[in-house]
């Protein structure tokens, strides 16, 4: 399961510090929606809410950083970028594997019913 | 065992002395991660899973030495990513070998043969080529065909060059323990120093999930793995870890034992886990709460984990701890008999 693509809305049912917590699990960039409007990408990499004033560290998507954002400062994050940690790489070498062992397989078969002279017609 | 006496010598000096200043916590091993770029995508790994402009950074060579001097650990290991592709490596590992560090370089060798020329042969430098069984399992491991045959080559020309090789394997549920002793058999006739051993963590951002290894699996496997260990058998790590391993000894986590340092910072609490970074070595050591990490804790991220970077500093300590431990490690070493 990926959050990617979600445009949380921080009410009575999700806080910003839930948020916040997500956004720094997530392995791809963001969005924050700032509460003056403007908007900063980048990718979160750490968060201290035991501090008297909580923040967000990142760098944003040129790779500058890091940047430091209040979270009395931060409307919402907005999970806008790609979860690099979503793909199925080791799934999808797995079937490519068990594929070429089935054709593998198949090929052999063929090539013994081939040079079995009790499958040849005659 | 493996180590060299003069590694063995500077890691017992180093142990002693922090036990009589009395330091409760102190770093054995600094895990440092000069980059994230790779160029495998292992299945077990969670490491390398950034969005582009992170995979495209690297640490300053200035940025890791500050780090080892505030860290004071004497074995600096260098994961990563793939530390071969760090375009200032050279100067790194001569300025911690200036500085007497004992390195061990951790890779996946693809460019191992390519890079020799950039390194001088030192007891301080290692190669720990990242070999996680024989042919079949480790391409599976690494999801690329020919990799297992790209490292045995770059095994064999660092150790022509006269550099000090180990292997470091990580393993995963389904492994097979004669199909392991066999790899064992195989590194050792290769001519490596040593290998090194650790069951793999589940890391929530690796793609494969399903193969990481619980603790009495663990146990069966090493235990099954390591019976009867041929005295030709080399690990480069603490005997009485592997005894963990094996389930013959108890330890709690030391997560402080290996702290590591990245392009964020310094990671809390640990290697593995990634609960956010402090700022500083100092800040990391004495802000962290280690009260809420290792078995005891009941931290359900740390009850399944037997990890190398958390448990081989306890096993170290264990062994300095007491005339008892040292007495048993010695015992352990002389006999071959995990």
């Amino acid at each position: 399961m990926t959050l990617e693509g979600w445009v949380p809305q921080v009410n009575d049912y999700t806080s910003l510090h839930e948020v916040v917590d997500f956004a720094f699990d997530y392995r791809g960039n963001t969005t924050v929606v700032k509460t003056d409007g403007s908007e900063v990408v980048g990718y979160i990499f750490n968060r201290n809410a035991d501090v008297p004033e909580p923040f967000v560290q990142l760098f944003d998507e040129q790779g500058d950083g890091p940047m430091s954002i209040l979270y009395r400062d931060i409307a919402t994050i907005k999970f806008t970028g790609k979860d690099t940690a979503a793909g199925n790489s080791w799934k999808a070498w797995v079937e490519r594997k068990e594929r070429e062992k089935a054709l593998r397989v198949a090929a052999a078969g063929a090539g013994q019913l081939e040079s079995d002279p009790h499958t040849h017609g005659g | 065992m493996s180590v060299p006496v003069s590694q063995m010598y500077t890691v017992a000096t180093y142990v002693l002395k922090q036990k009589l200043r009395g330091r409760k916590r102190y770093p054995l091993v600094l895990m440092l991660e000069p980059l994230f770029r790779c160029n495998l995508a292992c299945a077990g790994c969670g490491k390398i899973q950034y969005p582009a402009q992170i995979l495209k950074k690297h640490l300053t060579v200035e940025a890791c030495l500050k780090a080892v001097e505030e860290c004071g650990a004497p074995i600096v290991s260098i994961p990563g990513g793939e530390p071969l592709m760090y375009p200032d490596i050279d100067k790194l590992v001569t300025e911690l070998v200036k500085r007497r560090k004992y390195i061990y370089l951790c890779t996946n060798a693809i460019l191992l043969k390519e890079k020799l020329d950039l390194f001088t042969p030192s007891k301080y430098l290692t190669f720990s080529v990242h070999m996680d069984g024989l042919r079949e399992e480790h391409d599976e491991a690494v999801c690329r065909d020919g990799v297992f045959d790209e490292a045995v080559d770059g095994i064999k020309a660092a150790l022509q060059r006269g550099f000090r090789v180990t292997t470091n394997t990580t393993l995963f549920d389904g492994a097979s323990p004669l199909r392991m002793r066999e790899f064992f058999d195989d590194m050792m006739n290769l001519g490596v120093e040593g290998m090194m051993l650790s069951p793999g963590y589940s890391y929530s951002k690796a793609p494969d999930q399903e193969h990481f290894l619980r603790q009495a699996r663990t146990n069966q496997l090493f235990s099954e793995m390591l019976s009867s260990p041929k005295r030709r058998w080399k690990f480069n790590q603490s005997p009485l870890f592997l005894r963990f391993l094996m389930g013959k000894k108890d330890f709690e986590c030391t997560p402080w034992g290996n702290p590591t340092f990245n392009m964020f910072g310094w990671q809390r609490p640990c290697y593995l886990l990634q609960e956010g970074y402090a700022a500083s070595f100092r800040e990391l050591m004495d802000d962290t709460k280690w009260e809420n990490y290792g078995k005891k804790s009941g931290n359900e991220k740390c009850q399944d984990c037997m990890v190398h970077c958390g448990y081989e500093a306890t096993a170290v300590d264990h062994t300095f701890n007491s005339l008892k431990g040292f007495a048993e490690t010695v015992a352990v070493t002389l006999s071959g008999k995990l």
